[in-house]
């Protein structure tokens, strides 16, 4: 099954779904609603530069995702992987942090640990990989529901991985 | 004289025109009537009294009547296919995949519309997510038309928050959906849609769903009920066919058939076909 938007297209395998998108950005007007004058609302800065985010599992995802995928973390199973893109913006490319080049596509059981979550939920493991692509700055963070079954769902993840492509802006 | 005799003439013509009318509109009627299939002498053999045959292929009009507002059902045997659904979020520009098929869980795919009449209760009922009462393990989905066909503020508008909602004309397509409110349930393991239809409202709805449900789980447990054969005796009838066929008596040979006393050569002992049991 195909997905495809902003210059990020992916083929995937079967039992995995995908949303790509880009977060609604603050409205001013209830940004001073909230905060009184600040520019540092509940939904981002109102300076904020917003980028595509690219979201993958092998379980159905829920509508109300953040970003790094808080919201569809908590409903995961023991079998189930989610993979986040998070693109940055173009100044980031090619810097040091960024400084890998190609979507990473092979993931290993020890990269993953339970430190590298967002948010920790018990037996979940994560990993994050920064990288350049296209010229275009991306996270990869992957997180699995069950870190001792590793061995067994990186295979679909990896396969997943490799189905994706990233185009030039 | 002549003036009569022309007039006479003039008023044949006009009787004769009048009738050769009203026969090509009797004529236009009767097959009118022919093509909406209520012809005259079109069964027969129907007697008085008898109970009225089902049709082959019930139309709605013809044999049934649909509620107003509802769409009539797909003329087609059976269920439709299912198929994942790829489409964009409303309001989001969001591009969303769902998996359907070859998933753990079973899905019901809600085909609403902004603009109708009836899905305004559906759209209505989908805000509380928690009375759906929905059966364990289902995920329910709300499919509309695309942009091309469907006003995306509106549909951003009614998008319930607690269900996911998406924009594919597609989909549609993929499900032979015959308008809108309709609902089709897909078992997510075989991908085999379970049960379709529509109604006036959710409970309804739901009320048909569960029932194709039951019936499906009903289905499963009598074929589960079949007692398998013993291996020993399935692996006797293999070797004994092996055995056979290797010394020339083929499926369907004579002499399988024939009765202890009787020359296998002159073929079944009894009369007519022999039975291939």
């Amino acid at each position: 099954m195909k997905l495809q938007s902003h210059g990020i297209e992916t083929d995937l395998p079967p039992g995995w779904e995908g949303r790509i998108a880009v977060r609604t950005p603050p409205d001013p007007a209830a940004a001073l609603r909230e905060g009184g004058g600040s520019r540092v609302t509940s939904r981002g800065h109102l300076d904020e530069a917003i980028f595509p985010v690219v979201h993958l599992g092998n379980f159905p995802l829920p509508d109300d995702r953040g970003d790094f995928g808080s919201g569809a973390v908590d409903v995961m199973a023991d079998q189930d992987v989610l993979i986040v893109l998070a693109e940055y913006g173009p100044e980031c490319a090619n810097t040091a942090l960024f400084s890998r080049q190609g979507m990473p596509t092979k993931l290993t059981p020890n990269m993953f640990s339970s430190a590298a979550l967002q948010r920790t939920l018990p037996g979940q493991a994560g990993c994050q990989l920064w990288f350049t692509d296209a010229g275009r700055a991306f996270c990869l963070y992957v997180v699995l529901g069950r870190q001792s079954n590793a061995a067994r769902v990186l295979p679909s993840a990896t396969k997943t991985l490799s189905a994706t492509r990233i185009r030039p802006r | 004289m002549i003036v009569v005799v022309v007039v006479l003439g003039a008023a044949v013509a006009v009787l004769g025109l009048l009738v050769i009318g009203l026969l090509r509109s009797h004529a236009e009627i009767l097959k009118r009537l022919h093509d909406l299939g209520a012809g005259i002498e079109s069964e027969p053999t129907s007697t008085v009294g008898s109970q009225p045959s089902m049709p082959a292929n019930p139309q709605p009009g013809r044999d049934f009547q649909v509620m107003p507002q509802m769409p009539s059902p797909p003329e087609r045997e059976g269920f439709g296919g299912a198929a994942d659904l790829a489409g964009t979020g409303p309001g989001t520009g969001e591009a969303v995949t769902l998996r359907v098929t070859g998933v753990g869980h079973d899905t019901i795919v809600a085909f609403l519309s902004s603009g109708c009449v009836t899905c305004q209760r559906f759209w209505e009922a989908f805000r509380k997510p928690r009375k759906l009462a929905l059966p364990p393990g289902t995920r329910l989905v709300v499919v509309t038309k695309g942009a091309d066909a469907e006003s995306e503020s509106a549909v951003a508008k009614l998008a319930p928050s607690g269900v996911t909602t998406i924009m594919s004309t597609q989909a549609f397509t993929d499900y032979d959906v015959p308008g809108s409110p309709y609902f089709v349930q897909v078992h997510g393991p075989s991908g085999k849609v379970r049960g379709e239809g529509t109604g006036p409202d959710w409970d309804q709805v739901r009320s048909m769903l569960s029932q194709a449900t039951d019936d499906a789980e009903l289905a499963g447990r009598l074929a589960g009920s079949n007692v398998a054969k013993p291996d020993a005796d399935a692996a006797r009838e293999a070797r004994i066919d092996r055995e056979l066929f290797e010394a020339g008596v083929e499926p369907g040979d004579p002499s399988l058939y024939a009765v202890v006393g009787d020359d296998p050569e002159s073929g079944p002992a009894h009369d007519g076909e022999a039975d291939p049991r």
